[in-house]
């Protein structure tokens, strides 16, 4: 993905112009690496606007979002990508310089499930810039409203966090984490609190219902890769894409077309019409997959009023 | 009572993979194997004629902390008994096992880990059976609780398991010998072998080996114990992935 020698992010390190083969060596992790001629017959296809499984350059692959049995568990394939995210939430002290405020994580870890090349328990460059990006466009972006997850100033506050599992690892992770977060956000429902005399009571989901987070705006991140010489960009690239490309372009976009994150870490330069151009096809793309997401969350919302009902019918005829 | 699901191979990148869900303690395990692998960091292995067993539980929503360690010691001491690490291709390679909770409620901190215990020996195993890792048997494992009024309950819930005067995990081999016991709490020895009889029972049903080893196969008393479980799990997956054999003949 980013193809810079031995230098680790954060560090920004001067781009030393790669050409042909010449980048054979560089790896972002441990993915076995592409043989020269894979290479370039990725790369040659795609100066004929020829992509591996036959999609457009800016298309991404099928999406498919499935809810688990509990508020805020999503599971979201993105082509071969799996990934898993839970959303919990606990009543914790908020932190001293910011009183009415609430906390909000986001954890990603990598484990040997997604893909033989991570180790357990030890972090990589990929999974550090994924959790990099994913902290601008959701966490720095206010996308949860933070301030509405506090519940008596300087004393007790909900800490939301957010758990990503990566089943299957094929290519652009950071997307398919991010739509999979601002999905279960959506999704979840944090138990009612409420302060009696001082005193914080949490109810339990049988006894209130629940409450939904407050979400302020729907950011997603899009990314692009950059192949030859920046010359030839895409969106949502698999994992062998990745191993092939030189440089991505990460940006953070919202419905309403407010950028909240625009990164160009490492590899060939792009042309700064290029990014505009591409602004726009992510700000299109953006639109499409909160369409989607908002109606896969409408589909398991009727289903869960129905079996609610159905539940609620069966206690009666108990009685 | 509704008995445990199972579904073998589900994930793409990891050489075998399973995940088991267990409806009466809730819990959704998936599984991953990673077999043989190179190591990079253990290449000078204490043992280097055998292959290193190497087990990660990953929490649904919190960080892995002490209890994920603990239980992480038992699983690897059961499991590295079980793995033939001995086989062509496996000395000083790794077994990489990867355990998700990925579903139900969580372990809390200071809650007994018993309680996941059998959910993920299961996954393990049906993981392990996935990736085609030679394994000298296969086993079974289950979780009883003992309430103060010595009644004992099965499958115990995280909730059961903070009014129960004691724990036991305990897993057989095929073949009906003791693998693991590991108990929680205040019992005596009477208690505990009612407790082992009544495991034996959940994990081998009815037929206990005869002196010469073998195991009376019955279809019916197949799907009321964990055994046959296992093996039908197994056998499923077999039949669909040789279907276009059967279907040829």
């Amino acid at each position: 993905m980013r193809p810079v020698g031995k230098a680790k992010w954060p560090k920004k390190v001067d781009f030393a112009p790669l050409t042909g083969a010449g980048f054979a060596s560089i790896t972002m992790s441990k993915e076995h690496p592409l043989s020269n001629p894979e290479r370039d017959f990725i790369l040659d296809a795609l100066r004929q606007n020829v992509r591996l499984d036959g999609r457009e350059v800016d298309q991404f692959r099928p999406l498919n979002i499935a809810f688990g049995d509990e508020y805020g568990h999503v599971k979201l394939q993105l082509g071969k990508t799996n990934i898993v995210v839970r959303i919990s939430a606990e009543v914790t002290k908020p932190h001293e310089d910011r009183p009415f405020d609430g906390l909000f994580n986001i954890n990603l870890e990598l484990s040997a499930m997604g893909s033989p090349a991570f180790e357990n328990g030890r972090s990589s460059d990929l999974e550090a810039n994924s959790t990099h990006i994913l902290d601008s466009v959701i966490r720095h972006s206010n996308a949860l409203d933070t301030e509405s997850l506090c519940i008596i100033q300087g004393v007790s506050c909900w800490s939301i966090r957010a758990d990503v599992h990566v089943l299957d690892y094929d290519g652009n992770l950071t997307d398919a984490a991010c739509i999979a977060i601002m999905t279960a956000l959506q999704h979840f429902r944090r138990p009612d609190a409420v302060v009696k005399e001082g005193q914080v009571i949490v109810y339990g989901v049988e006894d209130r219902v629940p409450v939904a987070l407050n979400i302020t705006h729907k950011p997603l991140s899009v990314t692009f890769q950059t192949f030859n010489d920046g010359t030839h960009i895409i969106l949502d690239a698999s994992r062998r894409e990745e191993l092939a490309s030189e440089g991505e372009l990460v940006i953070g976009i919202n419905n309403a077309g407010d950028m909240c994150f625009l990164s160009k870490f490492s590899g060939a330069p792009v042309d700064a019409l290029a990014i505009v151009n591409k602004t726009t096809v992510a700000l299109e793309r953006v639109k499409e997959i909160n369409a989607l997401v908002d109606k896969a969350l409408k589909a398991d919302l009727a289903q869960r009023s129905k079996q609610g009902m159905a539940d609620e019918s069966r206690a009666e005829n108990d009685r | 009572m509704v008995g445990p699901t199972a579904s073998i191979s589900n994930l793409n990148r990891a050489d075998g993979s399973a995940s088991f869900k267990c409806p009466t303690t809730g819990y959704d395990v998936l599984g991953a194997v990673n077999a043989p692998i190179e190591l990079p960091t253990r290449r000078d292995a204490l043992k280097p004629e055998e292959a290193t067993v190497e087990v990660f539980v990953k929490p649904g929503t919190t960080t892995a902390g002490v209890g994920e360690r603990y239980i992480e010691g038992i699983l690897r001491s059961v499991l590295g008994k079980v793995v033939l690490g001995r086989e062509k291709g496996f000395p000083r390679r790794g077994v990489v096992i990867t355990l998700a909770i990925v579903g139900g409620g969580n372990v809390e901190r200071g809650d007994s880990y018993l309680t996941i215990l059998p959910a993920l020996l299961h996954t393990s195993l049906l993981a392990l059976l996935s990736a085609s890792v030679p394994l000298s048997m296969t086993f079974a494992a289950t979780t009883l609780g003992v309430t103060i009024s010595n009644e004992i309950i099965r499958d115990v819930s995280p909730r059961g398991a903070k009014a129960a005067a004691s724990l036991h995990a305990l897993a057989f081999s095929s073949k009906g010998h003791l693998l693991l016991n590991e108990s929680q709490g205040r019992f005596d020895f009477e208690i505990w072998e009612a407790v082992r009889e009544q495991a034996l029972f959940i994990c081998q049903g009815a037929a206990v080996p005869s002196a010469d080893g073998d195991v009376a196969m019955d279809e019916e008393a197949d799907r009321t114990h964990l055994d046959g479980f296992i093996r039908e799990t197994v056998e499923d997956q077999i039949h669909s992935e040789y279907n276009w054999k059967v279907d040829s003949v």
